[in-house]
C-alpha cells in the first residue's frame, strides 16, 4: 500500500523545519537577552535630563569602565514624574543600579528599603569632607542610602537699575545679609520703581513648594519636631513666618501668580528679566538666561535672614537601588562620582555647587562669576541641620504636598495664617499617623 | 503525514489563534492590571506587591477624607461646565461648517487641531496665554483698557479658567462627531419640511435634532468620561490649585499614590471612579432605551 497523501511529508517537514528553527533562533534571542553569552557586568545610572551632566556622567562612567575590565556602564534618563517613574520600576525589579535622587526624594525609599546601603564601600570615607546637614542627606541610623553630591540654595538677586534708583547699596557678606523688616522696606520701594511688584520667590511648580521653607527657620520655628516625624508648624514662630508670607501679596510686594503650586515654571525669573519686580530669592538657575537677556544688569547679595540664617536645600545625591544586581560595583562608581577630584569634574561641566566643604570656586574654576558661585557656596553653610532631617525624613514627599496646598491658602487670604497653621498640622497629622 | 483529525483540529484552533494576540493583550494590559487594582485596594502599601491586608479600610477611609470630597465637588463642577458646552458649542460649528462655505475644510482642520495637540503642551502654553503678570489674555484686556483678571490664581476663576482650555481641546471633536451625524441625515427630510413652510429653527427641533439623539448620546458618554479622565492640562495649568479649587478626583488619586505613596488608597479610589463610570453609563444606556421606546 503507498503511503497516503507522500506530498504532504515534504510540506510537513519545511513547517517542522521552520519551527524548529524559528524555536533554536528564541532560544538564542532569549539567552542573548538574559547576558549568558558574555560575561560583561552592566550597569545603569539614571540622571535627570541635562545633556552636559549626562556627558559627565558617561566620561566619569568610561573612566571607571577602564579601571574594571569586563564591566560597562549606560548612563539614562530619569523620565517624568520621579515618584511615578521609580515606584513602577521598582515594582517591575527594573529600577536603574544608580539613581540621581534630591533630598526632599530620599528620605521615603530609604525607609522602605528601596535603596542600598552604602555603608561597606569607600564612600564611607568621605564623611570627614561632608557638612553635618550635607552628610545626614544620605545618613540614617541604620545605614548610607546616598551620598550627596552637588548642592544649590538660595540667595538674593537684585536689579542694578531698580537699586541705583532707590539709592541703596546691597550686602556683600553674610553676616550683612537683610532681615527681614530690612528686605520688605526695600522691596517696598522696589515696587515704586517697577510699578508693578517688589520681589519674587524661586518655585517652580508644586513639588519645589519646600523652597520656602527656610524663612520657617530662619525665624527660629521648625518644620518637623527633633525626631524628624512629629509636625511643629503650630509653634509661634511658623505661625509668624507665615504672617510674614502673608504679607508678601497683601502689600502687593510679591505676585499672586508667583506661588508654590503655580504653574509655568519659574514665574520669578521671567518677572525679573521683565523688570516688573527688582528684586528676587532664587537659586543659581537663572544665571545663564541672566547673562543673556540682561547682562550686567544684575548682582547678587546673601540670602535674607530673620533671627538666624538658612537657605533652601537644592542639589541631587547618587544612591544605589534594590534593583541592582552588582550593589557593590554600584557603591564603588558611587564613590568615584562622589569623589573630591569627580565632584570638581562635575560642578566645572555643570556650573554646580560642591557638597564637599573643602571645594572652593577657585578649585572648580567656573568659566564665569566665580564670585557669586562663592558667594553660594558660602551661603550653603547656612542650610541647617533640623531642616535637611525634616526634609529627607520619610514623610517628607507626602508633608511637602500639604506645605504647598496650605501655603498657597495663607497666601491667597483663603486662611489666616493661624487657620493655615492649624489645619496644615491636622493634614500633617494625618500623613505621619499612616 | 496529516490524518483528518489534525484537520479537524488545526480548523478547531484557527479562531483560537485569530483572537489570541486580542486576548493577550487583553489580559496584559486590561484583566490583569483590573485584578491587581482590587487586589491593591485591599491593602496598605506604598508600591505593588508588600501590601498589608487592611480590609475595607481604604474605602471606609473615604468617607472620612475631606479633601475628597472636595476632589468629588471640583469633578463635578468640571464635569457640568465641560461635557454641556463642548457639545453645544461643537453642534454649533457641525451645523455652521455642514453648509457650503469657502475654506471649509481649512476650517474643519483648524478647529480639529486642539483636540489632537497633547494636553502637556497645551497646559503650558495655556499657562502662559493666562498667566497674570505676562500671559497674552491680560495684555488684551489691558489693551482694551481693562484691568487684569485673576485667570489662575483666584479659587472660583481658576476653575472656570480650566473649563475654557478643556471645552477649547474638544470642540473640535465633539464638531467631527456631530459633522458625521448630521452628513447622514436624509436630505429628503429637509426638503419636504421647507416644502412645507417650516423655519430653519422648526426643521432643526424637529428633524435634525431628534436623530442626532444617538450621537448625543454616545457624546455624552464619552466627554463624561474625558471629563473624569482629565489630568494633563490641570496639572500642568494650576497643579489643583490655588489651594484645592482645582483639585479633581483623577488627580487626587495620582497624589495618592505617588506624591503620599499611598498605592492601595489610591487604587480604592481608582475603583470608586470606575464605579462612577459605571453607573453614569448604565443610568445613560437606561434614559437611551426609554428613549427609543418612546418613538
Amino acid at each position: 500500500m503507498n503511503a497516503p497523501h507522500p506530498t504532504h511529508a515534504p510540506h510537513d517537514l519545511r513547517r517542522r523545519g521552520f519551527l524548529a528553527l524559528a524555536g533554536i533562533s528564541l532560544a538564542g534571542a532569549l539567552g542573548a537577552c538574559s547576558g549568558a553569552a558574555t560575561a560583561t557586568t552592566h550597569l545603569r545610572l539614571s540622571s535627570w535630563n541635562i545633556p552636559t551632566d549626562l556627558d559627565t556622567y558617561q566620561q566619569i562612567a568610561d573612566e571607571f569602565v577602564a579601571d574594571h575590565p569586563g564591566t560597562s556602564v549606560s548612563v539614562e534618563v530619569t523620565s517624568g514624574s520621579f515618584h511615578q517613574w521609580f515606584i513602577t520600576r521598582l515594582a517591575a525589579g527594573l529600577a536603574p543600579d544608580i539613581i540621581r535622587i534630591t533630598p526632599q526624594q530620599i528620605g521615603r525609599y530609604a525607609a522602605n528599603g528601596s535603596l542600598v546601603d552604602l555603608g561597606g564601600s569607600s564612600a564611607t570615607n568621605y564623611r570627614d569632607d561632608y557638612s553635618d546637614a550635607f552628610w545626614a542627606i544620605g545618613a540614617r541610623e541604620d545605614g548610607l542610602y546616598g551620598v550627596f553630591q552637588h548642592t544649590d540654595n538660595f540667595i538674593t538677586y537684585y536689579r542694578h537699575d531698580v537699586m541705583n534708583e532707590i539709592g541703596v547699596r546691597p550686602p556683600t557678606r553674610l553676616d550683612e545679609a537683610w532681615t527681614w523688616d530690612e528686605f520688605l522696606a526695600i522691596s517696598a520701594e522696589a515696587k515704586k520703581v517697577t510699578g508693578q511688584y517688589g520681589f519674587g520667590y524661586g518655585w517652580s511648580g508644586a513639588q519645589t513648594a519646600y523652597r520656602w521653607m527656610p524663612l520657617i527657620y530662619q525665624n527660629g520655628g521648625s518644620f518637623l519636631g527633633d525626631d524628624g516625624e512629629t509636625p511643629s508648624m503650630d509653634s509661634d514662630a511658623a505661625v509668624e513666618t507665615l504672617t510674614f508670607g502673608r504679607r508678601w501679596y497683601s502689600e502687593g510686594l510679591v505676585s499672586p501668580g508667583n506661588m508654590a503650586k503655580s504653574g509655568g515654571g519659574d514665574v520669578s525669573r521671567t518677572l525679573f528679566l521683565t523688570g516688573q519686580i527688582g528684586l528676587m530669592l532664587n537659586n543659581p538657575e537663572p544665571i545663564p538666561q541672566l547673562d543673556e537677556d540682561l547682562p550686567d544688569g544684575w548682582g547678587t547679595a546673601p540670602m535674607i535672614r530673620n533671627e538666624h540664617e538658612a537657605s533652601d536645600l537644592g542639589g541631587n545625591a547618587l544612591a544605589v537601588t534594590r534593583s541592582s544586581e552588582h550593589p557593590e560595583l554600584a557603591a564603588d562608581l558611587v564613590a568615584r562620582l562622589t569623589s573630591r577630584e569627580k565632584m570638581i569634574q562635575f560642578c566645572h561641566e555643570g556650573n554646580w555647587l560642591p557638597a564637599r566643604s573643602s571645594i572652593t570656586a577657585e578649585d572648580i574654576d567656573y568659566s564665569e562669576h566665580t564670585e557669586t558661585m562663592q558667594r553660594f557656596i558660602d551661603q550653603g553653610t547656612t542650610i541647617p541641620l533640623e531642616m535637611v532631617r525634616a526634609q529627607t525624613s520619610r514623610y517628607f514627599s507626602s508633608l511637602n504636598t500639604v506645605f504647598g496646598d496650605y501655603l498657597d491658602l495663607c497666601f491667597l487670604g483663603e486662611l489666616s495664617p493661624q487657620e493655615a497653621s492649624d489645619e496644615m498640622m491636622g493634614a500633617m497629622r494625618d500623613v505621619t499617623s499612616q | 503525514m496529516s490524518r483528518p483529525s489534525d484537520g479537524r483540529r488545526r480548523a478547531a484552533l484557527a479562531p483560537w489563534l485569530f483572537v489570541s494576540p486580542a486576548v493577550l493583550l487583553f489580559l496584559g494590559f486590561s484583566l490583569i492590571p483590573i485584578i491587581i487594582a482590587v487586589t491593591l485596594s485591599f491593602q496598605d502599601t506604598a508600591a505593588v506587591g508588600d501590601g498589608d491586608w487592611v480590609g475595607l479600610e481604604n474605602f471606609t477611609t473615604m468617607a472620612d477624607d475631606g479633601l475628597l470630597h472636595t476632589a468629588l465637588r471640583n469633578t463635578l463642577v468640571f464635569t457640568v461646565g465641560t461635557v454641556p458646552t463642548a457639545m453645544i458649542a461643537g453642534l454649533g460649528l457641525a451645523v455652521a461648517l455642514n453648509r457650503p462655505l469657502p475654506g471649509r475644510p481649512v476650517l474643519r482642520a483648524a478647529f480639529f487641531v486642539p483636540m489632537v495637540a497633547a494636553g502637556v503642551v497645551v497646559g503650558v502654553v495655556m499657562a502662559w496665554i493666562f498667566h497674570g503678570d505676562y500671559g497674552v489674555a491680560n495684555n488684551l484686556l489691558e489693551a482694551l483698557g481693562l484691568g487684569r483678571a485673576p485667570w489662575l490664581t483666584s479659587p472660583t476663576l481658576s476653575m472656570l479658567t480650566l473649563i475654557a482650555v478643556v471645552v477649547w481641546t474638544r470642540i473640535g471633536f465633539c464638531m467631527i462627531i456631530y459633522l458625521g451625524a448630521l452628513q447622514s441625515i436624509p436630505q429628503d427630510l429637509h426638503e419636504a419640511a421647507t416644502v412645507d413652510g417650516a423655519s430653519a429653527w422648526r426643521r432643526f427641533r424637529s428633524i435634525t435634532w431628534p436623530l442626532l439623539g444617538p450621537t448625543t448620546s454616545i457624546l455624552v458618554i464619552l466627554n463624561v468620561v474625558f471629563s473624569l479622565q482629565a489630568f494633563d492640562i490641570i496639572y500642568v495649568m494650576t497643579g489643583g490649585g490655588p489651594g484645592f479649587s482645582t483639585t479633581v478626583l483623577i488627580q487626587y488619586i495620582f497624589r495618592s499614590a505617588f506624591a503620599d505613596a499611598r498605592m492601595g488608597y489610591a487604587a480604592a479610589l481608582g475603583l470608586l471612579l470606575v464605579a462612577l463610570l459605571l453607573v453614569f453609563t448604565l443610568l445613560r444606556q437606561r434614559a437611551s432605551r426609554r428613549a427609543e421606546e418612546l418613538t
